[in-house]
């Protein structure tokens, strides 16, 4: 799978889930101010990764730094690298 | 030609006309009104909070909410002349408490309206603005409303476990704004990861009107037919699983886009 995939999945995923404006969806937007998601949204948010990607990420420490979407993007990206090299 | 423009043209204009005197007539009687209650209500609410305190023995919380859901009948009198106004599964024993209300929002006024509602003992879960105007955030704070942005969410579930257990039905609205253009907006998870954590059921508020009566941005009313119906329990116990609550929160707004619809 490609990044642009990847990123094209997660998008998709959030925007369905969430109902977001899919011009909103660009790296800098940040998850709380410019895509209005709440601190609830984002225990969601890991779940609809999870179920997109089938893997689980819920304990991953670096998902509390999460701040924007490119955040997320780098996120899913390395960890399915690091997850197709283990594999 | 002229002869058959001129017979709708006139009759168009002769609407127009009666209509601007009705919206005029409605903001000369609604502001003042609405204003003078909330003075007298002011006023009043003192010596009849002791005397709900001291004869009735009742407690501030459930003294102050009788008196915001009085202040709600109060503006249901006052909008009645302007307003076309029904309400469906709303009568004393349709909704059960303790519940989970969960209106659309279209109006600053939407809140006002919940003086529809059968039972006063209702805790409204809110963002934090209206906590800042002066005149009611001392009632806000007395009832004991949930300002859902100024605490954490662990905070927040345990004020609400603690209103559900005393009995008492909460209110948020999900969308935590008003629509702009009368369609539903994103769903927050609160209200049902809530119902889903304490089994206590979702009763979906519908609400369609109170937009076009005075919506987000104009600054002035519009008489309106608004309608407010209580659409039948949701259960918890059909969501089960760990992500319960994001099937409930689509599934109780999909009854909600539907019946909506419908209502309009």
């Amino acid at each position: 799978m490609t990044n642009d995939e990847i990123i094209r999945i997660i998008n998709d995923s959030l925007i369905k889930e969430f109902e977001l404006d899919g011009k909103k969806m660009v790296p800098e937007a940040i998850l709380y101010e410019n895509l209005e998601l709440d601190s609830l949204d984002r225990v969601d948010m890991v779940i609809v990764l999870e179920t997109a990607f089938k893997f689980k990420i819920r304990e991953e420490k670096e998902i509390r730094d999460i701040r924007t979407l490119g955040d997320i993007h780098n996120f899913v990206i390395n960890k399915i690298r690091e997850i197709e090299r283990i594999s | 030609m002229p002869l058959k423009k001129s017979g709708p043209m006139s009759k168009t204009s002769h609407f127009l006309r009666q209509n601007n005197f009705i919206i005029v007539l409605m903001n000369l009687t609604v502001f003042p009104l609405l204003i003078t209650m909330t003075i007298i209500g002011i006023l009043i609410s003192t010596p009849a909070f002791l005397v709900f305190k001291i004869i009735g023995r009742f407690e501030t919380l459930h003294i102050i909410r009788f008196f915001v859901w009085i202040y709600g009948r109060g503006w249901l009198a006052i909008i009645k002349p302007f307003t076309r106004f029904q309400t469906k599964g709303l009568r004393k024993g349709d909704i059960k408490p303790p519940c989970i209300i969960v209106p659309n929002h279209l109006s600053f006024f939407d809140t006002f309206f919940m003086g529809a509602l059968p039972f006063s003992n209702v805790c409204f879960a809110i963002r934090s603005w209206p906590f800042k105007m002066a005149w009611y955030a001392p009632f806000m704070k007395l009832a004991r409303y949930l300002d859902v942005e100024s605490r954490s969410w662990e905070e927040l579930f345990e004020a609400c476990k603690r209103e559900l257990r005393s009995g008492a039905t909460l209110l948020f609205f999900p969308e935590a704004h008003r629509s702009r253009d009368g369609k539903l907006g994103h769903f927050y998870s609160g209200a049902f990861k809530i119902s889903v954590a304490t089994g206590i059921p979702i009763i979906p508020l519908c609400i369609t009107g109170t937009g076009e009566m005075y919506p987000p941005g104009r600054w002035f009313f519009k008489p309106a037919k608004v309608h407010l119906e209580a659409l039948p329990a949701v259960a918890p116990s059909e969501f089960p699983g760990p992500y319960g609550h994001m099937a409930m929160r689509k599934f109780v707004k999909a009854l909600m886009v539907e019946q909506i619809e419908k209502m309009r």
